[in-house]
């Protein structure tokens, strides 16, 4: 377990994050950081694709709640996030897997710490067991 | 005289319902074989394996396969049936997405094995038997088919040419469906022979739907009397129809029972049961997280409904190696 390094996908809405941030430099350090306009795009379909791909776990960061750009997309994904931790664990994967996190960060530096952070919980839970 | 075109039906992992569903063709039942030759049918006609394994490489015209495959002789059936046909049709809703069994795939082999034959209350085996595919008796080796770790579809299996979905597919469809391999008429390989959009769009609850659906409870169908005129998710009762392709002449709307979605994806999705989750979220009304949790709470088996028919093709269900 311990030579056990997470892969964790992390979503980042452009409106609330690392919008000042040099994106080059930023994805340089967060591997399979996918920025994106509003949270809200983010399908349960997505989700499930990148435990497909190899995923340890998910990290959608959105606006703050009641700020979104487009009215409420991110608190849209909250719902869906949490109906969708329902159905994985069934598959077996952890709702700690998924989590999301509604803040603003213009400078993106919390990015790289918020990974960290998920990869550690993940590594807890070692790698997504297969049903 | 001109030769009819073979054509083989068979059951794998199967309940029986979908050869029901040929022979509720009725009438049109007479029409089809008076055009076609049916070299094998286990279920209705006394055929067996090495019937089959006599013909030649594709001498078979059209093979009807339903059912999923779990063991080894279902597999070996399977491709044995491919061997000897042009054509092969993966029939309901088991051969195209592993059906209801299907769901047996959010369990170990093991623990299906342990309840079945050790812990269910009707069991009793003391001496902690277990099937084994390969035994002795009486000096004799018995042999039986090996039960593998989970369900399959058809196509994780073999090559197939057509899919026919339902739980069992309707009567006109399948008369379609025949009527299209004996007039040569048949769309490119790999097509779903069923209409391509979701059953909302023909159900006749559609007119009553709002255009903004919001559930602030949800209700399951048997503890409510519910409206048989209008859409299942106005009345807050869970109906897979917006993810769930069309075609099946809406059997269950009809009786006021909602889609279980046993046509799987409506075309060009993968899958359906993502596809309702995040649809559901947007129409569960709760104005924050702790009126979502009570909403979810209500939810016995999300992954089970969603899932009911197409857990072995899902997105995150492991392709065989």
């Amino acid at each position: 377990m311990s030579d056990f390094e997470p892969k964790i996908v992390c979503f980042s809405c452009k409106f609330s994050w690392g919008y000042l941030a040099n994106e080059t430099s930023l994805s340089s350090q967060i591997k399979n950081w996918i920025p994106i306009i509003c949270s809200g795009k983010v399908d349960a379909k997505h989700i499930m694709e990148a435990f497909k791909h190899g995923a340890d776990g998910v990290l959608i960061l959105g606006c703050p709640e009641g700020d979104c750009h487009y009215q409420d997309g991110n608190f849209e994904t909250k719902k869906r996030v949490q109906l969708l931790h329902k159905v994985l664990d069934s598959y077996g994967i952890e709702p700690e897997r998924v989590r999301m996190e509604l803040s603003l960060d213009p400078e993106g530096k919390r990015i790289p710490e918020l990974v960290k952070s998920m990869s550690e919980t993940v590594r807890g839970l070692g790698p997504v067991r297969q049903i | 005289m001109v030769a009819k075109p073979k054509v083989a039906i068979c059951w794998l992992g199967s309940c029986g319902g979908c050869d029901e569903a040929v022979v509720d063709l009725n009438e049109a039942i007479l029409q089809v074989t008076s055009a076609v030759d049916v070299i094998f049918w286990p279920v209705a006609l006394d055929f067996k394996y090495h019937h089959l394994e006599a013909l030649e490489k594709g001498e078979v015209a059209l093979s009807i396969i339903n059912g999923h495959i779990r063991n080894s002789e279902q597999e070996e059936v399977a491709k044995l049936l491919r061997e000897k046909s042009q054509l092969v049709l993966a029939f309901g809703a088991c051969a195209c997405f592993g059906g209801t069994p299907g769901m047996a795939n959010f369990r170990s082999k093991e623990d299906i094995f342990n309840w079945v034959y050790r812990d269910a209350p009707t069991v009793v085996n003391p001496k902690g038997n277990y099937p084994q595919p390969r035994s002795q008796a009486n000096g004799k080796e018995l042999t039986l088919p090996e039960f593998y770790e989970q369900v399959f579809a058809l196509n994780q299996v073999i090559d197939v040419d057509y899919y026919l979905p339902g739980c069992p597919p309707p009567p006109d469809l399948i008369a379609n469906a025949v009527n299209a391999v004996l007039e040569g008429k048949l769309p490119p390989k790999g097509s779903t022979l069923a209409p391509h959009k979701a059953l909302c769009d023909t159900c006749k609850r559609n007119e009553t739907k709002p255009d903004k659906i919001s559930i602030k409870d949800i209700k399951r169908i048997h503890e409510v009397e519910a409206s048989p005129d209008t859409c299942f998710l106005a009345q807050g009762i869970l109906c897979m129809g917006i993810a769930t392709r069309g075609g099946c002449g809406e059997s269950c709307i009809n009786i006021n029972m909602p889609c279980r979605g046993c046509f799987g994806p409506v075309e060009g999705v993968e899958d359906s049961g993502a596809k309702f989750i995040s649809a559901l979220a947007a129409m569960l009304d709760a104005e924050n997280d702790e009126e979502m949790k009570q909403l979810i709470d209500k939810l016995d088996d999300l992954a089970g409904y969603t899932y009911r028919f197409t857990l072995p093709v899902s997105l995150l269900q492991r392709k065989r190696a």
